[in-house]
């Protein structure tokens, strides 16, 4: 029942307006995750992942 | 509410889709890296281009005398220590990946106004994505083993990143924009190759012929083992994460119109 009630709710004209912020967010943080991972020249960093780096092809080395 | 919903789905299906692929390339993709490693050590002379890899301060000075390589830094020993790093690293990118499928197929799902995520739909993301992210940069910077010259480490970084944007913004304008304009995104993914990677000649110039041979029937085997690896851990990442949106973005995108309609 309340289901129902939710889905007959017609998404708003500024649809994309009302997720940017956390969608955007998202996206920031998964960027920045996939940099120290994949990315960061820190030594340290480049030996945890360097398995990692090669199998996902980022540029190693 | 709706930023918690996706960062709570993002561990949970990149936790899932990394340990999936650690076990994966425990079988094909690491034994190749091992074999590499020990034609690796055999190289005549320093690799041609190593610069920024490592600049690490040298603590270890009684060894660093020994051999001119500048690694010093903290390294996992081989065995099991390296495999649970390796592991630990996989499911940080697949969260990384993930937060950003989740993202988009959240916004997919809003924009349509209609129930179109799950898992069937999200391998469709999941293999675009693999052509965005693993495919598209192959294809200029081929998959490389330990121990192969290339370019300097940041050119290669820089063209990476522009292949995967492109690829993926060319891909999305295909898909989503309707009319002539969309035949842009064809441009858009032709770009980085119209750039062109980064390269250098003799990539085991540094070997004998015969380790530089065997290291290319290494390479070889390692662009399959590799391909097909990612494209267990896209598929995956991609077909949880519709399911995730499916079962638990949904609900919070339901109240964000609710709220919405209710402000109005």
């Amino acid at each position: 029942m309340q289901q129902q009630a939710t889905l007959q709710i017609a998404r708003p004209k500024s649809a994309l307006l009302a997720i940017a912020m956390p969608v955007v967010t998202a996206v920031l943080l998964g960027a920045v995750i996939v940099y120290g991972v994949g990315f960061s020249h820190i030594a340290a960093a480049h030996n945890a992942a360097h398995d990692t780096r090669h199998s996902n092809v980022f540029p190693c080395h | 509410m709706l930023f918690r919903r996706i960062v709570l789905c993002a561990l949970l299906v990149g936790a899932l889709a990394g340990l999936l692929v650690s076990a994966v390339q425990h079988w094909q993709v690491i034994p190749i890296i091992a074999a590499a490693e020990v034609f690796e050590g055999s190289a005549e002379a320093p690799e041609a281009a190593e610069p920024a890899a490592a600049m690490a301060h040298d603590h270890d000075d009684a060894h660093g005398a020994a051999h001119v390589h500048e690694e010093a830094a903290w390294e996992p020993a081989d065995g099991t220590e390296r495999h649970v790093w390796t592991a630990i690293a996989n499911v940080m990118t697949a969260i990384g990946f993930s937060l950003v499928l989740i993202a988009a197929i959240t916004t997919w799902e809003h924009l349509r106004g209609r129930r179109v995520a799950s898992a069937r739909t999200g391998l469709v993301w999941g293999a675009a994505a693999w052509l965005c992210v693993f495919a598209a940069p192959s294809l200029g910077l081929p998959p490389e083993i330990p121990g192969t010259a290339a370019a300097a480490l940041e050119a290669r970084q820089t063209w990476w990143l522009i292949a995967v944007l492109c690829s993926a913004t060319g891909l999305s304008v295909l898909a989503f924009v309707p009319g002539r304009l969309r035949w842009l995104g064809i441009a858009l993914l032709a770009l980085p190759y119209a750039l062109g990677a980064p390269h250098i000649d003799g990539a085991f110039a540094a070997y004998s012929d015969e380790v530089a041979r065997r290291m290319e029937v290494l390479t070889g085997q390692f662009a399959i083992a590799t391909a097909i690896s990612s494209a267990i851990e896209w598929l995956a990442l991609g077909s949880l994460a519709g399911w995730a949106v499916a079962r638990w973005v949904r609900p919070a995108l339901a109240t964000l119109g609710a709220a919405a309609t209710a402000r109005a």
